[in-house]
């Protein structure tokens, strides 16, 4: 079975404070990622993309559809769960890595790190030995381990959250521009820590901007256009006719 | 359904409160949709009605509105200050067994607050003693717990202080001599005291400044993980309830207009109200 299977996913949003104006982000988008895969979102801004892994993780509420994920305790849908088991279940199985990290004031990177591993049911010591060498393979400086993670810069807090998702790998990763602000060898780095989960069997569903690191990546790749999928293929014949639109 | 050792500690059904005139009619000419929680028939306000929602050992749940909308009425009904019209409350106590909240005389309410469940109030005036030092506003609880022997209370409360981060060369000065981030974290160390399963939070940071604002926030999620209190914050300010909490519910006119996870509330409300809210808070 599937680690992720969305059926005729639809999401609508009602702009109440703008005359209850009706925004069609999602029109029943049905798609599967397998244990080991590495789907890539393709597709222009407003295309669905973020909205979609929203949905997933349930930041935002779908408005129709299922949104089945294979979990230890059999397939649940999230677009059904209760609040507190919707809780337990992202801490558990889910890693989200976003553009921004919201970062808690006081609290520092390994200790960040570490406790998304605790959440995962690794114990104390094992969290902090699997922060350390996630922050280390992704070349923060020991010396900021401890240095409350909201003074640090865009790109070291992009790479804390991506350690903090990729801890104890989670059965379903969802990525959304985890590399936006990491300069060139970062982000090779980042990149390979995301490779290397894909090969130890997590499902990885992923929003990146830069074609290099889809094609680096992906599996497949799925282009949407306007709320929908337009396209699905290998990342080499999709991506060719992406950039043949483009020029 | 996902399998979970979450243990529910407070369980709170149908809760409601009638002022004025008791009338029960009031009920369908009130609410959100209406615009007002005062009976345009009669002299009945419904402050709270319908309210429901539970909270776990290591849980916070927020508790959003603005003046007026009922939050603290839930609250002071929860603590025991108001006597609700309507509902349950169920708290699972440090023994394991169950108690309903709304049930119980004066001096099981009294036990009750001793033991069970603390509240941290917006003013530290109102949780603490001023005139008396940091030390003796946290034997206080103590004491009426049946601790005797001043040697294990000073180190109590010592221990206590060094948790809500408060330097115990300041534990026998008067509290009215202390900052304001530093009187909450007295008042912190006060509520506690005896371990209770149960913390209501009512706007504990409001009045400080944000760097101080910020720090006592953090302590208070530290101690809610560690110690695995179930936490009740009530709060007009969606930074403290992001912080805090991880799931929530909006109140207006004295109903539950919307209830979910935080992240999702305050990325994708549904309501109107809520959305408003929403964007007032981001502007």
């Amino acid at each position: 079975m599937s680690v992720l299977s969305i059926r005729d996913l639809r999401k609508h949003f009602v702009l109440h404070n703008v005359g209850g104006r009706r925004v069609d982000a999602l029109h029943g988008i049905d798609l599967d990622v397998e244990a080991g895969e590495h789907v890539a979102l393709a597709g222009s801004s407003g295309a669905g993309k973020s909205t979609l892994l929203k949905c997933v993780y349930r930041t935002d509420l779908p408005t129709a559809g299922t949104v089945i994920v294979d979990t230890d305790d059999g397939p649940v849908d999230v677009t059904a769960l209760a609040d507190a088991d919707l809780v337990t279940l992202r801490g558990r199985a889910f890693g989200y890595v976003s553009q921004f990290l919201r970062a808690e004031p006081r609290r520092g990177a390994l200790e960040i790190v570490a406790r998304a591993g605790q959440a995962r049911g690794m114990d104390r010591d094992e969290a902090l030995d699997a922060a350390a060498s996630a922050l280390g393979r992704l070349g923060i400086d020991e010396s900021l381990w401890d240095v409350y993670a909201s003074v640090l810069s865009g790109g070291e807090k992009q790479r804390v959250n991506l350690a903090a998702g990729t801890i104890s790998p989670p059965r379903l990763l969802l990525l959304d521009e985890p590399v936006s602000a990491l300069d060139p060898s970062n982000r090779d780095a980042a990149l390979d820590l995301i490779a290397d989960l894909t090969d130890q069997g997590v499902a990885v569903l992923g929003v990146f901007h830069d074609l290099d690191a889809m094609r680096r990546l992906a599996s497949r790749v799925v282009l949407m256009r306007d709320g929908r999928i337009d396209r699905v293929g290998p990342p080499d014949v999709v991506l060719d006719e992406l950039t043949g639109v483009a020029r | 359904m996902i399998s979970t050792e979450r243990q529910v500690v407070l369980e709170v059904r149908g809760l409601g409160k009638l002022f004025g005139d008791q009338d029960p009619g009031a009920v369908v000419r009130t609410g959100p949709e209406l615009g007002t929680a005062k009976d345009p028939q009669g002299n009945t306000v419904v402050a709270a009605w319908d309210v429901d929602f539970e909270v776990a050992a290591g849980e916070a749940f927020g508790v959003i509105g603005e003046s007026g909308s009922g939050k603290s009425t839930v609250m002071r009904m929860i603590a025991g200050d108001v006597t609700a019209s309507a509902g349950t409350v169920r708290l699972r106590k440090r023994d394991r067994s169950r108690v309903d909240l709304l049930g119980l005389t004066p001096s099981e309410r009294r036990a009750l607050r001793i033991d069970e469940l603390s509240i941290v109030h917006q003013d530290p005036a109102d949780g603490l003693d001023l005139r008396v030092t940091a030390g003796g506003n946290i034997a206080d609880p103590l004491t009426a717990a049946g601790w005797r022997n001043f040697g294990q209370i000073r180190e109590r409360a010592a221990e206590l202080l060094t948790r809500t981060e408060v330097p115990l060369d300041r534990m026998d000065d008067l509290v009215k001599t202390f900052s304001g981030g530093m009187k909450q974290r007295v008042q912190l160390a006060r509520a506690l005291a005896n371990n209770p399963p149960l913390v209501l939070f009512d706007e504990p940071t409001t009045g400080l400044d944000a760097s101080v604002a910020a720090g006592v926030l953090d302590l208070i999620r530290d101690l809610i993980e560690s110690l695995g209190i179930a936490a009740v914050v009530v709060s007009h300010d969606f930074a403290v309830i992001e912080m805090l909490t991880s799931r929530c519910m909006v109140m207006q006119h004295g109903r539950m207009v919307e209830q979910g996870v935080t992240d999702q509330l305050l990325e994708d409300p549904i309501a109107p109200y809520t959305q408003r809210l929403v964007a007032a808070a981001r502007a």
